[in-house]
């Protein structure tokens, strides 16, 4: 069902047919699944990672110059990969813990270990924005290092990290779309198996609506979240 | 008995930028009076926030010696640091309140390292909102506050921990004229109330002039001259006191020629 062969009218009437979303629906339930645990594990990782990036910062409240380096330098390494070598890269280790080099589970490690850093480097951006003088304020009072972090940077930043998130999980959206070329299966794999290979384009349409609309309801969730705080802080 | 409650001894501090050394604090020396409200006056970088901030070890000093109570704050571990720092209030210019926390939260934070429980923390916070003048205010957030309110919200979590010393950096150089006497005011009230000592820096001459007993003019890092507040703002001896009293009588002047009463 292509667009040399059927007309546009028919392709999307095929695209919303019950037939297609008979077939996509699983799919959908196996793409949910790669990208909740995707996300739970890069909101944990990720926040402490970030959170290791601005502490140990030279300027930061915990310097640790060295470690700050070290950490800095792998995460730009990880980054620096495009999405589907570090799928490839990241099979045997995704073997190694799930006794499996394909199928969701082993995708949701590709997915994470890709999403972490990028979420790392944009919790780092969040906490930053904070103040200098509000940490100062603090210092004076006697409060230790971490409970500035915890008690003060996290919930001032919180607007800021909830918007990065947003941008983390609408990535781990489209790298799972990514992962289904690797026998993840979910969306991605529905996609290239019906879409590309036979040329069925209703259902390629399909997909794409539902991934437009996955993000599109992560993004106003993030959005509408993080003007609440704002709302709720009188700062908007 | 001494009755000088901070001893500023020798104290030096240098920044380094790329590889030039600049000199910020010179052999500063200082004595303070318990329950005094001591004034530091200066121009931009002359140095005087640097100097109150070594007193909090915000800064740390390269040399001399800070002590409060005859406790030497530039030896004390980073523990012991964070207990006497409980014991030293500061106030900012831009305030530096908590976005996050309403005016409650904001004044009850440092209490939270305290040994206090949660409604005997209510208690002083509550009492110290009152004490500010802003009960009805307690559950706002600092974005519906005026400046001048904000600065109050400040003393209030400053006072928290009940210290025996306040620091105000520039605290009223953001604030217009009336609230500045406002805020002055409660300094004063506060200092009658608790006996605390009050270190304050200013560039302005009318706020030394009104809330201080004591002050010092600072000049490119070193103290030109120190001294009750009349007499070295009546005959002041280094460049910097006299120009600042100059500006000041050069402006009464041209408002008396232009016919203005003074």
């Amino acid at each position: 069902m292509t667009f040399y062969t059927h007309s546009f009218t028919e392709i999307i009437k095929s695209a919303f047919s019950a037939e297609t979303w008979r077939l996509l629906f699983p799919a959908l339930i196996s793409t949910l699944y790669m990208v909740g645990i995707a996300t739970i594990l890069t909101l944990i990782v990720g926040l402490i990672l970030g959170a290791i990036l601005v502490m140990t910062d030279k300027d930061g409240l915990t310097p640790i110059p060295f470690l700050n380096r070290i950490l800095g330098a792998v995460i730009n390494a990880l980054r620096s990969l495009p999405s589907m070598i570090m799928i490839i890269l990241t099979l045997p280790l995704a073997r190694l813990i799930t006794g499996k080099g394909y199928g969701a589970n082993a995708c949701i490690i590709a997915l994470a270990i890709s999403c972490i850093p990028m979420y790392a480097r944009l919790v780092e951006n969040s906490l930053l924005e904070v103040d200098k003088g509000k940490i100062e304020a603090a210092k004076s009072m006697g409060i230790d290092n971490f409970k500035i972090l915890f008690t003060l940077i996290l919930p001032e930043s919180l607007p800021s990290i909830v918007r990065s998130f947003t941008v983390a999980v609408i990535a781990i959206i489209s790298m799972t779309a990514l992962a289904g070329s690797f026998g993840a299966g979910g969306i991605g794999n529905i996609a290239i198996q019906y879409g590309f290979n036979r040329f069925r384009y209703d259902i390629l349409i399909a997909t794409v609506f539902v991934l437009i609309i996955f993000a599109q309801i992560v993004q106003m969730a993030g959005d509408f979240g993080a003007k609440l705080i704002l709302k709720k802080r009188h700062l908007l | 008995m001494d009755k000088n409650f901070i001893h500023v001894i020798n104290l030096t501090k240098s920044f380094y930028t790329q590889n030039k050394k600049i000199e910020v604090l010179k052999n500063i020396n200082l004595q303070i009076a318990k329950g005094d409200i001591y004034g530091i006056i200066g121009f931009s970088g002359a140095g005087k926030s640097t100097l109150v901030r070594c007193i909090n070890r915000l800064e740390t000093p390269d040399s001399g010696q800070i002590l409060i109570g005859g406790k030497d704050i530039t030896m004390l571990s980073k523990s012991e640091l964070n207990e006497e720092r409980k014991k030293i209030g500061m106030i900012f210019q831009t305030f530096n309140l908590f976005d996050s926390k309403t005016v409650f939260q904001n004044i009850e934070y440092p209490l939270k390292s305290s040994h206090k429980n949660k409604s005997e923390r209510k208690k002083s916070v509550l009492e110290l909102i009152e004490l500010v003048g802003l009960t009805e205010k307690t559950y706002d957030y600092p974005s519906q506050l005026s400046g001048g309110q904000k600065q109050r919200v400040g003393i209030a979590r400053a006072l928290a921990n009940k210290p025996d010393v306040l620091l105000c950096d520039e605290a009223t150089s953001a604030l217009d004229p009336q609230t500045t006497l406002a805020i002055l005011d409660l300094l004063i009230d506060i200092k009658e109330k608790f006996g605390i000592t009050i270190l304050m820096i200013s560039h302005e001459v009318e706020v030394i002039k009104y809330a201080c007993n004591h002050v010092a003019v600072i000049e490119h890092g070193s103290i030109k001259e120190k001294g009750s507040t009349l007499t070295v703002l009546q005959n002041p001896q280094s460049d910097t006191g006299k120009i600042f009293t100059k500006v000041e009588q050069q402006l009464k002047e041209e408002w008396i020629l232009k016919g203005g009463v003074v």
